[in-house]
């Protein structure tokens, strides 16, 4: 038995440790644009958790953007003509 | 896990992106040929936003359905979007929110215990964004938030380069 405190979490079976926790957490601030540059022990795992947020949420824009810009671009679409059948193709 | 299988689990794929592109073509064109249901103020550009509301559930429900079962913000994504779009046949599907009293007891005891008490507002925010994020753990919301953002931006990446590859 380990004599080391660490600090574990029981979440019925499985036990996680904080280790485990920052481990994630860096993994997370990788996938930041915001934070890729920099160095992990600069930020704090709630800034992490936060700008996470942020950079979902801006993806959701994102999203929503392009779906309208796509609603545009398909309205536009003559029936039957050259774009159509471009479209067509692309999933042959 | 085989470590191949195991990495699948982690990260989206070029084949993700490849089963998602398909997908999402697909209901493309058949979005393109619906009409919206007549009514007494329709004009174009209601037209247009009321397609975008479409393409927009085609968007998520591709990737959630190119992920497929293997992760849980994948299948919650599903259940709701199925929800939204009235499919009857789901409507009985009870899903995997059985989140038991216990589970409650014990999760918001990590929290307050034994994670640093300013990630729990971080944690909580992930909770409403993370599709079934509510009733995870930390450790599998912290798994799931990473893999939920690279397809997110894989769906972005995509819908990007169909805009963009638009004949006009």
């Amino acid at each position: 038995m380990s004599s080391r405190r660490s600090r574990s979490m029981q979440s019925g079976s499985s036990r996680i440790t904080e280790d485990q926790i920052t481990d994630l957490v860096s993994k997370l601030q990788r996938l930041i644009p915001e934070f890729r540059n920099r160095r992990s022990d600069k930020v704090s795992a709630s800034k992490v958790l936060q700008e996470t947020c942020n950079y979902i949420r801006s993806l959701q824009r994102e999203v929503g953007d392009l779906s309208e810009r796509l609603s545009e671009l398909l309205g536009s679409l003559e029936t039957d003509s050259d774009q159509a059948s471009i479209i067509r193709s692309l999933l042959m | 896990m085989t470590l191949a299988r195991d990495t699948a689990m982690k990260n989206p794929t070029n084949s993700l992106k490849r089963r998602f592109s398909l997908k999402f073509l697909k209901t493309l064109v058949r979005i393109r040929k619906s009409r919206p249901p007549p009514s007494p103020s329709a004009s174009s550009s209601w037209e247009i936003r009321w397609r975008a509301q479409k393409i927009k559930l085609a968007a998520y429900s591709s990737m959630a359905l190119s992920v497929g079962s293997k992760r849980t913000w994948s299948r919650a994504l599903t259940m709701k979007l199925r929800a939204t779009m009235g499919n009857r046949r789901w409507s009985s599907w009870k899903g995997s929110k059985k989140m038991t009293k216990r589970r409650i007891v014990a999760k918001k005891n990590m929290e307050k215990r034994h994670l640093e008490k300013d990630m729990n507002s971080g944690l909580q925010q992930l909770r409403q964004l993370v599709p079934g994020g509510e009733s995870m753990d930390p450790r599998s919301l912290l798994e799931e938030t990473a893999h939920f953002v690279r397809c997110l931006e894989t769906q972005v990446r995509v819908m990007r380069s169909i805009v963009e590859g638009f004949p006009c």
